[in-house]
């Protein structure tokens, strides 16, 4: 019984910090200055670097009438 | 490089710190009040929103306090929610747990992914400034049906992308009709229990504008690259820039597409034809839509889209499919006009302008979703006990506003600025009220009549074109939704709105009606900035109106690099 | 070469939009219609009682009150359209038979409705919806929006006579016309052209303007000239060139690519030739106003369809014109904030070299073309481009 309110107690705890945490991550905005100091460059870079097909050379032929 | 603590302590207080006016420095500490704003949020005049960002980036040094009840509301059932609910989705329309495999291919994949979506939550944390209660919860539905509807519909596409998959044509991308954007939703519900339909730019442009604005200049700056001019409808521009940048998925044997909504979008198609290289059906409206005749000839091409879909995929349209979507979609439109009943009649209407005005153009767009229908179960609940209890959602309102033409797309929260900053209300605004049409299915010609009335009255054509009676019916709108002011939008490259400039000027005056301009160039934030747009509204409810701003923060700040 | 006869008369009337021409037809109690695009059958506006007058705002300085009510922002044709209509230059017309098929067009034809610009009591504005595509469908809605909004209306306000019989001699009349310029056309094709591209466009721009009955005889005499006109013993020009893309009624403007040194040989943009004066085939059970519809949509090359194989042979038919009329490249020309060549020129400049083989100059330019010393730098440049081409080739 003991072990279970413990448990219990445990859970409770995790949980409420869990819930504090989240909740400081959500008012001081962490989210929002993570996505835009750390990931949204690490994108930039990602996708400005990235190798592309040139779409360019896409042949262009002619195509069946579809009425 | 070597940090010093004095940096840290000025980064600190640049990130976190919310300075204080000198005349709130100056005043005595009010316990009581300080308790009272503590448990029901700062009155309106006196939140300073403008204090709380971050340089020119749009964060925020902390979230807003909006009183306990509202702000554990935005962080338990908006902020959590949401986030919760996304990973859930993907693993919902991503067909289990392998869905987040997709997700982060996908992420890594394309710009529009990567770069855009993930900061979803400040598109909520913008719409929704300052607002609370009942408005709160019924617009932050609104936005969660259109990310859920967004997770859907990336999911699909990713789950059949060829270039996720090595090149391969698997099952799904047989099964997966791409249309254009403008196209609408509606068309495809006669195989909606066999295939399944995604426009092609409505995740990867459209939608992403909104949530973040960065990317889509890489894309216009794409277009341009080519030698298009620069001149032409950005949106247009955005549209076939995806495929200069190879960032487009690939995921349908087809492709359809329409020349809604303008002369920008039918001269689109030559290009994604080019790049797309596979069977392209042309769907056009007619453009003299009133006219009688011309119901003939639209329905002749819808039943043409049917006939391709069905020569290209090998099924049948079952005719019970699109009865029952089109009935269900009947639901969603008579909510909509309770909406607008309420919006017009009424100050208990509790959805934002920008709320409106995404939500139906997405929702009307994109067709019947079960989703729509969970959404508006909850709008339309909190939406009841607004009108029995009487509760004035927007009590700050000074003048009731419509909103006409077409909205930058890099700023369409601006309504929610307005509100906070002036008290100027958008009630409705012109996208809101395209599509207007109910769809009978007692019969085959019925059904047929009211799905090409349907798409002849789609977004920005149906006030835009067939004649300068559409767009004027700016005047009867006002006086059904008793507003007494008009926010006019004024996209530079649209040349069909550019071209009935004058004679909107000459109305206004002839009507003595308060009309604000508000140039702009729709997803492009580089020609008309955001604080240059507040400069216009600030000037005329200064000078013309000579009214105080309820929130001088509000009046002056620069988010030139926000999202 | 020797002066063509009748030119400078010709070319005296594109003047102003109401000629002497114009104003004989109105004199001889004919009705005179306007119209701005090839979707407007020219054919059924010269049925007998009538005639055709394809709008122009020739001598266009700056269009200030156009500008204030279409902004600086629109295509320059249409402002400059409505600055004539403003400053009373279309009060000639007994009505505006008008089309939506390009959005700024479409506006000022809507202000002719709107406000009250044209001071004519019989003044009336039309429209007619145009498809998109070219199909079965589209041209039966073609044929019955051009019953219902073009010739019932024109029986209705003015008693024209609408029947086959009328069409029919419309049909020949104009295909007659269709025939001469053809005919005068046709010497663009020679190895050495005995008519130069303002000359003809000067032709060209004339029977859409004037009442065709009172210059068909003009066009008669330069065919029989050009019979015997002999080229210059030296060549006056260093490459030949295909003129296409948007709204293009200004001679001078085709001059100015003369001048240095390239002779246009062909005109495949609105108000020229290609397509636009081909003649008119009844086929067997068809009744001219359905065989009227087919051929409009038929012919057209207009970037406005949108057919995935229509839009695809577009490109080929250039090609094809740049090779029937040897031309050594093609310039391709759009109307500042005209979106549909704006897209239809950045394709024809990429695809046309990289899948035809013709070097392409794609210029933007204004209605009033006041940047006469930036183009002569460029087609001056794309004429010695081909040169070392040519040069290169023959190394």
């Amino acid at each position: 019984m003991k072990a279970i309110g413990k448990f219990f107690f445990k859970l409770v705890r995790t949980i409420v910090v869990i819930y504090a945490v989240l909740f400081a991550v959500f008012y001081w905005d962490l989210d929002g200055k993570f996505l835009y100091y750390i990931w949204e460059p690490l994108m930039v870079k990602r996708f400005d670097n990235m190798k592309r097909d040139d779409t360019l050379k896409t042949p262009y032929t002619m195509k069946d009438n579809v009425e | 490089m070597k940090i010093s603590f004095k940096d840290v302590k000025a980064k600190y207080r640049e990130l976190f710190v919310v300075e204080k006016s000198p005349e709130e420095k100056n005043k005595p500490f009010d316990a009581k009040k300080a308790v009272k704003d503590f448990w029901y949020g700062k009155p309106h005049e006196e939140r300073r929103l403008g204090d709380l960002y971050v340089g020119n980036t749009g964060l925020y040094k902390h979230r807003e306090w909006r009183g306990v009840k509202d702000t554990m509301y935005y962080f338990n059932m908006i902020w959590l929610y949401n986030y919760a609910h996304m990973v859930t989705d993907i693993m919902k329309y991503g067909d289990g747990p392998k869905g987040v495999v997709e997700f982060a291919k996908g992420t890594m994949r394309y710009r529009w992914m990567g770069q855009t979506y993930l900061t979803v939550m400040h598109w909520f944390d913008r719409g929704l400034e300052g607002v609370r209660g009942d408005a709160l919860k019924a617009s932050a539905w609104h936005y969660r049906g259109m990310v859920s509807e967004t997770i859907r519909q990336f999911m699909r596409m990713f789950e059949a992308d060829k270039k996720l998959h090595g090149g391969e044509e698997n099952e799904l991308w047989k099964k997966t009709i791409a249309h254009n954007e403008t196209l609408s939703g509606n068309i495809f519900y006669g195989w909606r229990d066999q295939l399944d339909d995604v426009a092609l730019e409505m995740i990867p442009y459209f939608v992403s504008v909104h949530v973040n604005n960065h990317t889509v200049l890489n894309y216009i700056d794409a277009a341009q690259s080519i030698g298009l001019p620069a001149d032409p409808c950005p949106m247009c521009q955005a549209e076939y820039g995806l495929f200069v940048q190879d960032d487009y998925p690939d995921y349908s044997p087809v492709m359809l597409t329409s020349n809604e909504a303008c002369d920008g979008s039918v001269a689109t198609s030559v290009l994604q034809d080019w790049f797309l290289n596979r069977p392209l059906y042309a769907m056009p409206q007619p453009m003299r839509y009133d006219d009688p005749l011309v119901q003939e000839h639209c329905q002749k091409e819808i039943e043409g889209a049917w006939k391709f879909i069905e020569e290209q995929f090998g099924i049948k349209m079952d005719w019970d499919q699109y009865v029952k979507h089109a009935q269900s979609f009947n639901k969603l439109t008579e909510f909509e006009w309770e909406k607008w009943d309420v919006a017009a009649n009424t100050p208990y209407y509790p959805i934002t302008g920008v709320a409106q005005a995404l939500y139906r153009i997405y929702y009307s767009q994109d067709g019947d979703r079960p989703i729509w229908h969970e959404m508006d179960a909850h709008v339309k609940a909190i939406m009841d006990r607004t009108v029995k209890n009487k509760i004035n959602c927007f009590p700050k309102t000074r003048h009731r506003a419509i909103a006409w033409s077409c909205a930058p797309l890099y700023y369409s929260h601006w309504c929610t600025w307005a509100y906070n900053c002036w008290g100027i209300n958008t009630i409705i605004n012109m996208d809101s009220l395209m599509f207007d049409q109910y769809l009978r299915t007692d019969t085959y010609e019925h059904a047929l009549e009211d799905l090409s009335w349907f798409n002849e009255k789609a977004p920005m054509r149906a006030m835009a074109v067939g004649g300068h009676e559409h767009i004027l019916s700016l005047f009867d709108y006002m006086e059904r939704f008793h507003c007494d002011m008009v926010i006019m939008y004024d996209q530079l490259q649209c040349k069909g709105m550019q071209g009935i400039h004058g004679v909107f000027e000459d109305e206004f005056r002839k009507r003595n009606i308060h009309a604000i301009w508000i140039p702009h160039a729709l997803p492009d934030k580089r020609t008309v900035s955001r604080a240059e747009i507040r400069d216009i509204i600030n000037d005329y409810m200064t000078t013309v109106m000579r009214e105080e701003p309820l929130d001088p923060t509000l009046l002056d700040f620069d988010d030139s690099m926000s999202w | 070469m020797k002066d063509l006869v009748h030119i400078f008369e010709l070319e005296d009337l594109l003047q102003e939009a109401n000629n002497k021409l114009v104003r004989q037809g109105k004199e001889d109690g004919k009705r005179a219609l306007g119209y701005t695009c090839y979707f407007m059958p020219e054919v059924l506006l010269d049925l007998p009682g009538c005639f055709s007058v394809r709008l122009r705002a020739p001598r266009s300085g700056s269009p200030d009150m156009a500008t204030y009510y279409m902004s600086n922002r629109t295509c320059m044709y249409g402002r400059c359209l409505l600055e004539r209509a403003l400053e009373g230059g279309f009060n000639f017309l007994d009505a505006q038979m008008a089309t939506e098929t390009c959005t700024v067009t479409c506006r000022f034809q809507e202000h002719l409705q709107l406000m009250d610009i044209i001071k004519n009591p019989d003044f009336f504005c039309e429209f007619t919806d145009v498809p998109f595509k070219k199909n079965e469908n589209s041209i039966d809605h073609y044929e019955q929006q051009l019953k219902h909004h073009v010739l019932d209306k024109l029986s209705e306000h003015f008693g024209i006579d609408t029947s086959d019989e009328a069409l029919l001699k419309a049909i020949e009349e104009h295909n007659e016309i269709c025939r001469l310029i053809t005919e005068i056309g046709s010497y663009r094709k020679l190895d050495e052209p005995t008519i130069t591209g303002w000359e003809f466009s000067v032709i060209q721009l004339a029977t859409l303007v004037c009442p065709k009955y009172l210059i068909i005889d003009m066009l008669g005499d330069i065919a029989e000239q050009l019979k015997t006109r002999k080229p210059d013993a030296k060549k006056t020009y260093r490459c030949k060139v295909v003129l296409a893309g948007s709204e293009e009624d200004d001679p001078d403007f085709i001059k100015l690519i003369e001048e240095c040194g390239a002779l246009v040989v062909a005109d495949r943009h609105c108000y020229g030739s290609l397509p636009g004066r081909e003649e008119i085939v009844v086929k067997d059970g068809e009744t001219p106003l359905r065989a009227i519809a087919r051929h409009y949509l038929d012919t057209s090359e207009c970037p406005r369809f949108m057919e995935q194989h229509t839009m695809r042979k577009r490109k080929q038919y250039l090609a094809d014109i740049a090779k029937e009329y040897k031309a050594d490249g093609i310039i391709i020309s759009q109307m500042k904030f005209c979106e549909y060549w704006s897209y239809e020129r950045t394709i024809d400049t990429l695809i046309l070299p990289r899948d035809y083989g013709y070097p392409v100059c794609s210029i933007e330019k204004e209605y009033v073309n006041n940047a006469v010393g930036q183009l002569r730098t460029r087609f001056q440049a794309f004429v010695e481009s081909i040169e070392l081409k040519n040069i290169q080739k023959e190394a």
